[in-house]
């Protein structure tokens, strides 16, 4: 982030043609971070907004449309089939994502990024075991492994993070890795070590910054795989206890009334694809403007 | 030429059996982690203390761990997985009735995938750089979005409840019954030439496999776009277009046949990833196949079915990793020289 200041800051003496081309890079990454800034803060102050309690039901008003398809303004977007309240769920819906968005994919960073450098930067038997370490996870598909995890670990949002982080380490290992052998080459790496760095320092000062866009990138982007690996789960009733709402959750029961109240599946929905799109949006726009030339490595 | 391709592939099997072991191992260990005691689960509730001891040891649960891995990864090697808990049938019987279904889906969802993915790609890069590239740009950001998953309830609410033009359960009709002989509908159908029975197992698997190609073709469409753009840069080209050959010419006989290699290699992690996506997909279809099993079996904590599925999740992704490898060392002359 903190080269925005400075392009911004060159940017006021410029003509003004100039100066736009200079934002330019940065659009998408601000669209993003600006969806992503907003759930955040839904989540955060999720017991101001709610008008309801998530678990309270009111078995009168079960099934209730949203207040444009026929409903009232006592549940703006309606109630599921025990007459819970629709918004007030995905208000604190999203405090499980974001949640899960966060601890998951830092986990899977901090877990990645150190097995990738100390790969990359050891190389040897090291690199060979983290390699093929990390073809060993390639043989699973992603959602069958976090499955095999949680059946294993049993459920929660604890373990469900866990799970996450345990499956999608790879992300960053694979990536930053090969980006450490480019950075290992170069120059400065070598001047460092004859500098009288030690390992963990050249480490530090040298390598890390190098590949920081890469890894901030792929954490956004990250961020919304978990969003949508903890639905997936949830959808399957793998996820967190039962009493805490989920957007998976919600989309797994309003799946058996769809006929009668598409809304209660749709809004679910509708929540889970903002958020993956702003987490997207962001890590694209952090590409884009960090460094063009990464394009072709962290698409995977 | 062919030997070196077979040499390849016999290497790459090579490498890729122990690895078929270190999957085995990691699945039998990390189940072994269970808080639910799959004894308790198989016996009836009255059952004394004694007899549940008995059946520990009929199952062999009183032997150490690694003696109980070894038990089980010698009949897994010859296909037996033991017996399902919650069915009460050989896991390898159930398997096989699944599989089929799977491939099937995986295969039609791969061919829509590569389609979509494709024609998208080609499609963005002749849009770069105009009026269109922002929107094909901010399109292909918001369909990666969508996981197949959404997808998939999105078509059934869409062409199944709103609509009503498309099936959205399982692989027939209700009144339909295939004889089974491969256990390919489309294939079995075809055998017997049954062609209204074709066509509905075919539109039983439109749904499924679209939502699991939208999954999967977004991102094949931007490596072939950015793998257009790099290639477009290339002496060939230009000598292509001096040449006076059409825009159109050039693109498909020059750039894509040069750009299409990434996009291959993508190819492999992608499909496997769809493979993964049948999970799901499969079970908000009711098709079933592999995934609908596997979840089934973590529901009821049917451990043999889960490590039997999990062991034919992980060849299957070996394998087609292996299909696409060979794919692309067949295309590329390259590759057979440098190894």
């Amino acid at each position: 982030m903190s080269r925005s200041q400075p392009a911004a800051g060159q940017a006021g003496a410029l003509p003004a043609p100039r100066r736009r081309a200079s934002l330019r890079p940065w659009r998408r990454a601000i669209v993003g971070g600006a969806i992503v800034a907003a759930i955040m803060l839904v989540a955060i102050f999720a017991p101001l907004l709610a008008p309801y309690d998530p678990n309270e039901q009111d078995l009168l008003n079960q099934l209730l449309p949203p207040v444009w398809a026929g409903g009232n303004w006592d549940h703006p977007l309606g109630t599921d089939n025990l007459g819970r309240d629709t918004l007030s769920r995905l208000i604190y819906g999203s405090r499980v994502a974001m949640i899960v968005a966060v601890a998951a994919a830092s986990g899977a960073l901090v877990l990645g990024t150190a097995l990738a450098i100390v790969a990359g930067y050891f190389g040897g038997i090291v690199d060979w075991i983290v390699s093929r370490l990390v073809e060993l996870w390639l043989c699973f598909p992603p959602v069958v492994l976090s499955l095999i995890l949680i059946v294993g670990f049993g459920v929660g949002l604890r373990n469900v993070i866990l799970a996450i982080i345990l499956v999608d380490w790879t992300r960053f290992c694979r990536v930053v890795r090969a980006e450490v052998l480019v950075v290992r080459r170069n120059d400065y790496i070598d001047a460092a070590r004859l500098a009288g760095f030690s390992h963990w320092r050249t480490i530090r000062r040298e390598v890390l910054p190098a590949v920081a866009p890469l890894i901030l990138t792929i954490l956004s982007l990250e961020m919304g795989i978990a969003v949508i690996v903890e639905a997936i789960l949830s959808f399957v009733g793998m996820s967190v206890e039962s009493t805490i709402p989920a957007w998976g959750v919600m989309i797994a029961d309003a799946r058996k009334d769809m006929y009668q109240a598409v809304w209660g599946l749709v809004l679910p929905i509708l929540a889970i694809i903002v958020t993956v799109l702003g987490f997207n949006l962001l890590g694209d726009g952090l590409r884009r403007a960090l460094d063009p030339k990464l394009r072709q490595r962290v698409i995977q | 030429m062919s030997g070196g391709v077979l040499g390849v592939a016999l290497r790459r099997i090579g490498v890729s059996l122990p690895l078929v072991f270190l999957v085995s191992v990691l699945v039998f260990v990390v189940l072994r982690l269970i808080p639910a005691d799959p004894v308790a689960m198989s016996v009836p509730p009255n059952a004394t203390r004694a007899e549940i001891e008995a059946l520990r040891a009929e199952m062999g649960l009183t032997l150490p761990i690694h003696e109980q891995f070894w038990i089980w990864f010698a009949k897994a090697a010859g296909a037996d997985f033991g017996k399902s808990i919650a069915f009460a049938q050989p896991v390898s019987r159930l398997i096989g009735q699944a599989l089929p279904a799977t491939i099937e889906l995986v295969v039609v969802a791969a061919v829509f995938a590569t389609i979509i993915g494709l024609a998208g790609g080609l499609l963005m890069y002749r849009v770069a750089g105009g009026r269109g590239e922002a929107a094909s740009d901010l399109a292909s950001t918001l369909i990666m979005s969508i996981p197949e998953f959404l997808w998939a309830i999105f078509f059934i609410l869409l062409f199944g409840v709103a609509l009503n033009i498309l099936p959205f359960t399982g692989r027939l009709d209700a009144g339909i019954t295939v004889g089974r002989i491969t256990g390919f509908l489309l294939v079995d159908t075809l055998i017997q030439g049954r062609f209204g029975a074709f066509l509905n197992a075919l539109s039983h698997l439109l749904l499924p496999s679209m939502s699991l190609a939208l999954g999967t073709a977004p991102l094949l469409m931007r490596v072939l776009r950015s793998s257009l753009m790099e290639v477009g840069n290339e002496d060939y080209m230009m000598m292509a277009r001096l040449r006076g050959f059409s825009e159109r010419r050039v693109l498909v006989h020059h750039a894509f046949k040069n750009a299409f290699l990434p996009t291959l290699n993508l190819m492999g992690v992608q499909f496997s990833f769809l493979f993964g996506g049948t999970l799901l997909v499969e079970v908000i279809y009711s098709y079933p196949g592999l995934g609908s099993l596997m979840v089934q079996a973590v529901a009821n904590t049917d451990l043999p079915v889960i490590q039997g599925v999990a062991l034919v999740y992980a060849v299957a992704v070996l394998l087609i990793n292996l299909g696409v490898d060979l794919a692309a060392l067949m295309l590329n002359p390259k590759l057979r020289i440098a190894k």
